[in-house]
């Protein structure tokens, strides 16, 4: 770090007092010119992240009265931020062994840092460009809340990989980007479901790691605990928002788009997760052990919301998680090789993995009553 | 805006970047209120931005936008819903690593 940051630590978002105050000093900071940029000798990670767009009306319109109540408390709690000292580095953040590290398991964990910091950075672009554009303001606080949280876990996560001799950068900012569109209904179901699933992930590796200290392999992992508690807020807030309109989570049509939601994020982690051997080898955590938990505990904890839960001790289940996983393998090795048999395999594979999708989807759901106020706490 | 053809413009606009420990985040404001529709195109004009660790940048520059046809935007509009797996961290690359 230069002096420039040093200074900085003194305005640091973290010491300040309430939201507000740290939302303006992380806005107060002096901006500077290109001209200071030092030129660092880093592997470069380009950011990938989307761009959404979507109805800013539909959400504008959103009425928190039916849960006004829930609501106060929730958002109180996220500007009193029980967070904002817990991202920092202290003596618990021991030395990390990156030339040591056995350059498979170290591939994998890298490419782990960087899928997360672009999930983070991604959920801080969507929540900024919501801030922005959405004039409701129990909603632009949300955002603006949400986004100061994702912002920090992604200097966080930065900070690791910067450690590890990677540099991200952001230059897809010059480059062209299409602006994609997501309805309103689909941004609640896909960001609850993607922070309660990367709260009972992290928590799943952070109870692991408490019971098998010896497999921790680097310390970001002790900071998952407070952490997965940001992910976990943010979803109590979605759920909330889907609390105020009974059709959102009710409708026939909905509940199908909730089940295939939970299906595709379900199943994706799955595949994604199987890709990862040494990662999960060095922490001692089987992959699909670890899938299972967590897809228990997600849904549990969706119970809160949604009408219904997958049914994931169904014979099929897992059955057909595992063919879409050798078939995500025959895609990449048909990419890999090219030409016509390389197409075939590939098309071979997608034709497997959609219809070994399709067998997930219709495995009959466990229908569940949801209860009248859904909030709940971190249990796990 | 035409049915198949696109049409572009140019705004000003303000791109701010954090590059530090406590905040890692990126952004583009539009500085004549122009709004983005779905699939239209934004590229902000001139060299790469990249704020040195530690640091926040703040510039302004001129931004292409390239509006989407009418076509386009009903397309993106009907399929954007289904690149949401962005959003969570194990969906990055498709890479298989074994």
């Amino acid at each position: 770090m230069n002096a420039h940051s040093r200074d900085s630590e003194a305005l640091h978002s973290s010491t300040a007092a309430t939201a507000e105050e740290a939302i303006a000093l992380q806005e107060a900071l002096p901006p500077l010119t290109n001209e200071d940029a030092t030129a660092v000798a880093m592997q470069n990670t380009l950011l990938t992240p989307r761009f959404y767009t979507t109805d800013f009306d539909e959400m504008d319109a959103i009425d928190v009265t039916p849960v006004r109540k829930e609501w106060d408390v929730l958002i109180g709690q996220m500007k009193a931020d029980p967070n904002k000292g817990h991202f920092k580095k202290n003596a618990d953040w021991d030395d990390v062994d990156w030339d040591g590290m056995e350059p498979k398991l170290k591939a994998e964990f890298i490419d782990f840092l960087i899928s997360s910091c672009t999930a983070e950075f991604s959920g801080c672009v969507l929540y900024k460009e919501m801030k922005r554009r959405g004039s409701n303001e129990d909603i632009t606080t949300l955002f603006q809340l949400m986004a100061r949280d994702e912002a920090r876990h992604a200097g966080f996560i930065n900070d690791a990989l910067r450690e590890a001799g990677i540099a991200v950068n952001l230059g897809f900012l010059t480059q062209a980007k299409k602006y994609t569109y997501f309805r309103p209904k689909f941004i609640y179901y896909a960001t609850y479901l993607s922070e309660k699933i990367g709260y009972a992930r992290y928590i799943t590796i952070y109870r692991h790691l408490e019971a098998n200290p010896e497999m921790r392999f680097h310390p970001i992992f002790k900071w998952f605990r407070e952490w997965c508690n940001d992910e976990f807020s943010h979803g109590e807030a979605f759920a909330l928002l889907m609390k105020t309109d009974p059709k959102l989570t009710q409708s026939f049509v909905n509940k199908l788009w909730i089940k295939f939601f939970l299906t595709a994020v379900f199943s994706t982690m799955w595949v994604r997760d199987h890709q990862r051997p040494a990662f999960h080898k060095a922490l001692g955590v089987d992959p699909k052990w670890y899938g299972q938990e967590v897809f228990r505990k997600t849904s549990e904890i969706s119970r809160q919301v949604f009408p219904i839960t997958l049914d994931i001790d169904s014979p099929r289940w897992v059955r057909n998680l595992n063919r879409m996983e050798v078939a995500n393998i025959a895609i990449a090795k048909g990419r890999k090789a090219g030409g016509l048999g390389g197409w075939l395999t590939r098309m071979g594979g997608t034709v497997r993995a959609g219809l070994a999708f399709v067998s997930l989807l219709t495995i009959p759901a466990v229908s569940n009553e949801v209860p009248q106020n859904p909030r709940l706490e971190p249990a796990y | 805006m035409g049915l198949i053809l696109r049409e572009k413009e140019t705004a000003p606009c303000t791109v701010t970047i954090s590059h530090r420990f406590e905040e890692l985040s990126a952004h583009v404001r539009f500085d004549n209120g122009a709004v983005i529709h779905p699939g239209d195109t934004v590229e902000v004009q001139g060299p790469e931005i990249m704020a040195p660790y530690g640091e926040i940048v703040e510039e302004k520059r001129l931004a292409t936008i390239t509006r989407a046809s009418k076509l386009e935007r009903l397309w993106t509009r009907s399929t954007g819903d289904f690149e949401f797996m962005e959003l969570c961290e194990f969906s990055f690359s498709n890479e298989v690593m074994s």
